[in-house]
């Protein structure tokens, strides 16, 4: 079966510095990859080449294929329907400015959809994924941007969602959201599994542990390590690796 | 050790503890006075003496007086006269734990007993230079009341924001001056009247309808053409453009532009406009040439205005599969439209006291327009010359004789009013849709 996403030696530069260094990497349909790896080691980028808007970045330039099903995302014509089929959610908050049913209701209204029913349906559906709407059903129309920050990175899961993504990538998502919350989503993700493939970027090693059926780990830019979640936290290969879950890296 | 230049507490303190050193005493405790000592080294044994029987009274190490004077005198008649300032301040401080000091106020003793134990040291090592008259003070640190470091930093502080007031405030006071002169000589002919007539009797008479109507034709048509170029060309600076060679190009381009003297783009629109396209001295090449002077300070400010909406918002549109002009459109635009107008407005009022770009390219000394009906509101074709105000200015205080002041200045009170009420209006619009700001 092909892999739903697949890095074929990857290489990204920003000017000289190498971002992502051939990194190869497949992760199969409707499973949760976790990629863990200490600042700088190239993560972000890596999402950022899923749905190509590493071509936003002046200086990026790449080298190798990213494959969606077997398709070469940067091969692709229409670059906006790749970018819908991927859900991206970054570490820091971002409300638009309008209303929170407006936050919701913005992808699928670029993408045609204007059914009234249709949309307050879709709306739902994704602010109770993002654990939001008991919060805010009452007041869907007030600004998005006057939520705490918890509820608004919750509204921009909830905007990934609206779009009905078949891959979600999460960056760090619980950087900005209370403990209690962060599992509720945690159990949101494992609900989603059945529907989506899942990418999941963290700094919380457990979290990678808890949600994760395959885990890299990436250091320095290079992959250092990829396997069944239960190998790289029991018996991993590297060394790096083994200290980089225990704790002891660095 | 600090020699203060402070005010004596002691004049505003009466619970000021004092010790009164006069060596020609012979004991302790002698006299009028309840402690006169004949040494400073008497003087501070007795106060650790005091504090211990105060400690054993009270148990607490935080009662008793916060100041402590010690003042030499020569003779003991002098005890009640007046003092000089303290010649040293020394400082403890009960709530810092067990710390040593040095009895300055930053790093003060930590308790009484510390203290006097310095002070004995620096007594005894001769560092402490005392003539009769001199006192020393010695106070527990207020602990929410400002170093003296901290003082200093607040006056500076205060002094800083006095200069600044006093600048901007000087600002104001030429525009007050101006407005008030003009408003004083031009006082007799302001009127509705003065407005709506047009220019008599070789403009020695009537009012300045010819000219306004001009400079609003010319105000509106110059931004009809500079505003939508320059908000594009903002946008696409902004939005679109990589930073490459041809973008840098055309910034070079924009500055200097912004840079060109006025009669420099006069010039240019006798060239380009009244010449090369056939458009004679008229409406429209008096527009155009404001158009080209206006444009590069509408991109400026439009690629500003964009600028200042946070580059998050396009990312999370561009991360739902938004192309960059839905993002535009839906995102940037919205926000940033009050910037944008700003910019614009403020064109207004500059194209509208410009008299150097319109001097060859259309403005007309004197043309006869209609007085009454429909015709007096469209007096000039696209291809007439035009009145306006600041050539009507000129004419009048150069070319005629025989005007009376009070036209003159009624003149350039319209053309200053008309500035002032556009820029007023530009900061009402903007206070206006900055209150309805969304993040």
């Amino acid at each position: 079966m092909t892999p739903h996403i697949q890095f074929d030696n990857v290489t990204v530069r920003y000017g000289d510095q190498i971002a992502l260094d051939n990194i190869a990497l497949s992760v199969p349909e409707k499973s949760i990859l976790g990629i863990i790896g200490p600042a700088n080691s190239g993560k972000t980028t890596l999402l950022k080449c899923i749905n190509r808007t590493i071509d936003f970045i002046d200086t990026a330039r790449v080298d190798g294929a990213v494959l969606v099903r077997g398709e070469n995302v940067f091969r692709m014509r229409n670059v906006y329907a790749l970018r819908r089929r991927v859900g991206m959610v970054f570490p820091l908050p971002v409300g638009l400015p309008m209303s929170i049913y407006e936050n919701v209701a913005y992808a699928p209204r670029r993408a045609g959809l204007h059914d009234r029913f249709g949309l307050d349906a879709l709306i739902e559906k994704c602010l109770r994924q993002a654990v939001l709407w008991d919060e805010v059903k009452d007041r869907l129309h007030s600004l998005g941007t006057k939520l705490s920050g918890g509820q608004q990175q919750r509204l921009t899961l909830a905007r990934a969602l609206s779009h009905q993504p078949e891959i979600l990538c999460l960056d760090e998502f619980s950087i900005a959201i209370d403990p209690v919350t962060t599992m509720k989503i945690e159990d949101v993700l494992l609900e989603l599994k059945k529907e989506m493939t899942i990418v999941l970027v963290t700094n919380l090693v457990q979290q990678a542990h808890r949600l994760a059926d395959q885990t890299a780990f990436l250091n320095d830019s290079k992959l250092v390590e990829i396997g069944d979640t239960k190998t790289i936290f029991m018996e991993p290969e590297n060394k790096m690796t083994y200290e980089y879950v225990t704790g002891g890296f660095g | 050790m600090i020699e203060t230049k402070k005010k004596d507490p002691r004049q505003s303190n009466p619970d000021v503890r004092r010790y009164i050193v006069c060596p020609s005493a012979s004991g302790e405790g002698q006299g009028a006075m309840e402690r006169t000592f004949a040494s400073i080294e008497t003087a501070l044994a007795a106060i650790s003496r005091e504090n211990e029987v105060a400690n054993a009274a009270d148990d607490s190490n935080t009662g008793g007086e916060a100041t402590l004077a010690l003042d030499l005198i020569d003779k003991l008649e002098e005890a009640d006269g007046q003092r000089n300032k303290p010649r040293y301040r020394f400082f403890y401080d009960t709530h810092l734990m067990g710390s040593d000091g040095d009895g300055t106020e930053r790093d003060p003793w930590p308790d009484l007993p510390s203290a006097v134990a310095g002070m004995t040291e620096l007594h005894q090592s001769g560092r402490l230079a005392l003539d009769p008259g001199d006192s020393i003070l010695l106070s527990r640190r207020q602990i929410f009341t400002s170093t003296s470091l901290e003082r200093r930093r607040k006056i500076k502080e205060a002094i800083a924001q006095y200069v600044f007031m006093a600048m901007s405030l000087s600002l104001v006071v030429p525009v007050v001056a101006i407005l008030a002169y003009l408003t004083y000589k031009a006082w007799p002919v302001l009127s509705w009247d003065f407005l709506t007539l047009n220019p008599q009797s070789r403009m020695t008479a009537g009012g300045i309808w010819a000219p306004l109507i001009g400079t609003f034709f010319l105000v509106l048509i110059s931004l009809l053409m500079a505003a939508p170029i320059g908000v594009l060309a903002g946008v696409y600076l902004n939005e679109y453009a990589r930073d490459n060679w041809y973008t840098r190009i055309i910034n070079l381009a924009v500055v200097n532009l912004a840079g060109v003297p006025s009669i420099v783009h006069a010039l240019f629109g006798v060239g380009a406009f009244v010449l090369a396209a056939r458009c004679g001295e008229s409406l429209l090449a008096a527009s155009c040439t404001l158009a080209v002077m206006t444009l590069p300070v509408i991109i400026t400010s439009t690629r500003e205005a964009l600028a200042a909406v946070p580059m998050s918002f396009r990312e999370a549109c561009w991360n739902m599969g938004a192309s960059r002009w839905q993002t535009i459109r839906t995102i940037v635009l919205p926000n940033s439209i009050s910037g944008i107008l700003t910019g614009i407005i403020l064109q207004v009022s500059r194209a509208a006291g410009e008299t150097a770009p319109i001097l060859f390219t259309g403005a007309a000394f004197y043309l006869k327009v209609a007085d009454k009906g429909w015709e007096s509101f469209f007096p000039y074709g696209l291809d007439d010359r035009v009145m306006a105000l600041s050539m009507h200015l000129y004419t009048l205080m150069t070319q005629v004789n025989n005007v009376p002041d009070e036209i003159v200045y009624g003149t350039a009170v319209v053309l200053i009013g008309l500035v002032l009420a556009v820029n007023s209006f530009a900061i009402v619009l903007r206070v206006y849709l900055r209150s309805r700001k969304k993040w």
